[in-house]
Order: structure tokens, then sequence, then C-alpha cells
């Protein structure tokens, strides 16, 4: 399959995603809200700590608004494009339906990863848009269209290396036949890329900022934006990219050998 | 032997909660990160003073640790749904027709599973002992305990009220999960999960005091970890009382509401 198909596929999975979204509106309202409630959650906990201090690690408030909204933009885009699919990709490895994506011409990462969209999600990357350029207002910050580039490419790493993350863990499934605690497991690591690199100090700094990426995919774009394009950052980040990638892709193909599709 | 009855649900919930084990010991393992979050930022936000809002870190930080605790010896997890399901699928049917409150009859499940997760959440808590004992700083009223121990007991109502009321609504609407998800980022707030209540501004805390969040996990807590004086825990146990009462009556008055529109089908 050529790239004009699969985006054509995509296409019609979007336009039948914005359908089903309409059919049940409530549903759609209801979802939204509960994702805007808890970033409003987070940007509330900022607003308190920095009520009683002027700076966590040397990032000032609003430093710090900008680096929790680049980690809410990422986990939106995240919530937006591929979270259903991958939960569904674990329920249909359990279950035997992954069959169907393998009968397909394309490649099944691909059609599994991309058949639905979830709204709720990307329509809180607006709000998630808002709360970056409104940080980047407070610091007057006045980036050129180069940064922004940049800046856009380094939220696209992120959401890369998140997605390599949850395929990691749903790609287990293929041995354990279930994948619990994956939600857990994945907040849980996701609450430290809004914390500053600088925070961490000793054993925690060696785990969340080298070994696992969870630092390294908020705090690259937000210090670009801050502090201007840094080269050895750049190369850091697209570093563990690459790394988090194909460690996921070289798991998911294992995986997919061992698939055994299930009795009918 | 009214009694018996609900003695036995809560054998049965021991045992039921038992096999989850690992679910729960998973969950508490994760619970030490989001506490390596919290050492974390506030240590952080502590750089260069000794304290925030009258309270040093080591204070603060025995505060996370205690809610923590609290959390899983106290909080409402899942009865929620657990309540929904048994509506939808008619599960309830079997209590309309025997002499047992439904109410009570869950109440002793959530009893015994709250045994259960609570202590499984102490072990990875004793593990990583050696690293917190320097951070904790409790103080050592004796009536702290004597207030709190109550507080404690009348806050797991207020949870475990508030889900069943929740669970409730399935009577009204086929899906709840968003409702209850909704009501927890409000929950996590307002009940001082997210940070301690008393580093909101004053007109907040004040507010924040009538509302039964409050009294769900930050109450009992403030009293244990010396944020709250006698004076101040006397009246808010009165609030507190107030709240169980209320929310009791108002899950009757769903209860008794919602099997008007109940129907039971099959056998």
């Amino acid at each position: 399959m050529k790239l004009i198909d699969y985006i054509r596929i995509w296409l019609a999975c979007a336009r039948y995603s914005v359908v089903r979204t309409m059919m049940f509106r409530f549903d759609f309202i209801m979802w939204a809200l509960v994702e805007f409630f808890w970033m409003g959650v987070n940007l509330l906990l900022i607003q308190v700590v920095y009520d009683h201090t002027d700076s966590i690690a040397g990032w000032s408030k609003y430093q710090m608004l900008l680096l929790v909204g680049s980690s809410m933009l990422v986990q939106r885009f995240i919530m937006g494009f591929v979270w259903t699919n991958l939960f569904e990709m674990a329920r249909n490895i359990r279950t035997g339906h992954f069959d169907f994506f393998l009968a397909q011409p394309g490649n099944p990462l691909i059609m599994v990863s991309t058949r639905k969209l979830d709204l709720d999600g990307l329509s809180n990357a607006v709000v998630a848009t808002a709360v970056v350029i409104y940080a980047a207002n407070r610091l007057g910050i006045d980036p050129s269209l180069l940064d922004l580039l940049a800046y856009a490419a380094m939220i696209f790493c992120g959401f890369l290396i998140n997605y390599a993350i949850l395929l990691i863990t749903v790609s287990l499934t293929f041995w354990l036949g279930a994948a619990q605690g994956i939600e857990g497991s994945y907040f849980t690591l996701m609450e430290f890329s809004r914390l500053p690199r600088q925070a961490f100090k000793g054993a925690a700094g060696v785990l969340f900022v080298w070994i696992l990426p969870a630092v390294v995919v908020s705090n690259v774009p937000a210090s670009t934006l801050i502090h201007g394009f840094s080269l050895t950052n750049a190369c850091w980040l697209l570093a563990v990219t690459v790394f988090w990638m194909s460690l996921a892709l070289f798991v998911f193909n294992r995986g997919l050998r061992r698939y055994a599709s299930a009795s009918s | 032997m009214s009694f018996a009855k609900y003695r036995h649900a809560f054998l049965i919930g021991l045992q039921s909660n038992i096999v989850y084990r690992w679910n729960f010991g998973i969950r508490a393992l994760f619970s030490l990160f989001h506490l390596a979050f919290v050492f974390i930022l506030w240590g952080a936000a502590y750089q260069g003073q000794t304290e925030i809002a009258g309270f040093s870190l080591d204070q603060t930080l025995t505060y996370f640790v205690v809610i923590l605790i609290m959390q899983f010896f106290i909080g409402a997890f899942n009865e929620d749904y657990q309540i929904s399901e048994d509506i939808r699928n008619g599960i309830i049917n079997q209590f309309l027709l025997k002499p047992i409150n439904y109410y009570l009859y869950r109440f002793s499940i959530f009893v015994a599973a709250r045994l259960v997760s609570g202590l499984l959440a102490l072990l990875p808590i004793l593990i990583a002992l050696p690293l917190l004992k320097d951070h904790i700083a409790l103080p050592d009223e004796l009536w702290r305990l004597m207030l709190g121990l109550p507080a404690m007991l009348m806050a797991a109502l207020i949870q475990f009220t508030i889900a069943y009321i929740f669970g409730l609504l399935t009577f009204w609407f086929l899906e709840i999960q968003s409702f209850i998800i909704l009501s927890l980022a409000i929950e996590t707030v307002l009940g001082g999960q997210m940070f301690p209540l008393d580093l909101m501004p004053g007109w907040f805390y004040r507010i924040s005091q009538w509302l039964p969040y409050y009294y769900q996990m930050y109450f009992p807590t403030a009293i244990f970890t010396g944020r709250l004086d006698h004076t101040s825990a006397l009246n808010g146990l009165a609030i507190q009382s107030f709240w169980v009462v209320a929310l009791l009556i108002l899950a009757q008055f769903l209860w008794t509401r919602g099997l008007r529109r109940h129907t039971a089908v099959g056998g």
C-alpha cells in the first residue's frame, strides 16, 4: 500500500469517528469535561505551589506553566489519536479479533493504531495549546518561525516516545495475555514529565531523566521556547525517540510472531 | 442473628478481595512512584525556605504519606462500579426478596476490601521506610488519636456513601463512568489529595470546610499530622457527623426512588 492509501483510510476512519461522536454527544461532552477538569487540577497545583514560593528548581511560575502545558499537549495527542486504539489492540489480542487486522492489506501496526480518533482528547489539545500560548505570552517570549517549527517537531517526538512506551506495554499482552495496570503505569510515568529536570537529584535523576523517557519529552520542547534552540538537547530528544521507537517496534514484531490467534 | 448475615458478607468480601491481592499490591507500588513525584516537587518548592504556610518540608511530606495510607484504608475504589453492575445485571433483585439491607451488605464488603487493601498498601511503605523515616514528623498528642480515629471512621462512611450514591445513579443513567471520574477530580482537590487544603487562599479553605469532600481525606489526615488544633478538630467532627447523616438520608431516598424506576427482568 502506498502512503496516499494510508492517508485515505485514515481520513475515512476520522470521518467515521466524527459521525460516531456526534451520535453520542452527551458522552462526548462529559468526557471532554472530565479531561478538562483533570487538566485544571494540575494547573491548580502549580498555582497553589507558586502562591508559597517563587521558583521550583529555578523555574518561575509561567515557565512551569509552559512545561506543564507542553506535557499536556503531548498527552492530549496520545489520548486523541492512539489511546483507545492501543487499548482495543490489547483486548483484540486476547480475544483473537486481532486476526481481522492481520488480514488487511496494510501494515498491521498502522492499521491498528489509526482506527479511531477520540475527539474529546483532541478538543482538549486546543486547551493545552492555549495554556502554552498564554504562558509564553506572560514570559514575553516572541518565538521565530524556526523556533515554532522546532517546538512542534519536538512535541511530535514526545508523542512518538509516549506512543512507544504504550506500545511496549500493550505488546506484553502477546506474552502475558493481559496488560493489567497499563493505565496506572503510563499515568504514573507521565506525572514526572510535569517536573523540571533540575528538580531531579540522585537516583531519581538517573531513573527519570536518563533511563525512562519521562522528563525529556516535556523539558526539551519547553526549554526550546524559553531559552531558544539547543542542538545538544535536540539531539538528545531525537536519540531517545529513535531508541524507544525501535525498541517498541522490535517488541511488537516479536510479539506478533507469538500471536497464535484464538480458536473460533 | 441479624448481624450474623453481614458478618458472613464481610468474610466473603475478605476472601474475594484477597484474590485481588496482586492488583492492590501493584496499585500500592505505583502509589510509591506518586510519592516520589510529591517528594521531588515539594523538595524543590522548599528550596531556599524552611517553612511554607507555617509547616516544614518534613511536615508536608508526612501529610502526603498519611494521605496515601488513608486512601488505601478508607478510600472507595470501585464500589460505585460494583453497585452499578449489580443494578444493571439485576443482581439487586435478590436483595429485594430477602431480609437483607443492600447498603449494609455492600458496606460489609467495603470494610473487608479496605482491610485487605490497607494492609497491602503498608507493605511498599514498610519497604520504603528506610528512605521515608527521616522525613516523618508526626505530633504525639494523645487527643489527636482520640479524635482522629472517629474522624477516620466517619470519613470511611462518607467515602462509601458517596460511591454508593454514584452507583445508584445507574437507575437513571446508562453510563456513570464519566460522572465518577469527574467527581474524582473534584474530590482529589477538595479532599486534599493534591495538596494540603490549608495552602489554599483563606476564603477557599473556609468554603471547603463546609463541603463533604473536606471530610473524606483531609480532615482525619490533618488531625493526625498536626495541621488542625483541638477546637477546629471538634468543630469539624460536628460538621462531619452532619454530612454522614445527610448522605445516608440521600442514599436511602435515591434507593427508594430508584427502585420505583427499576424493572426486574428474568429470574
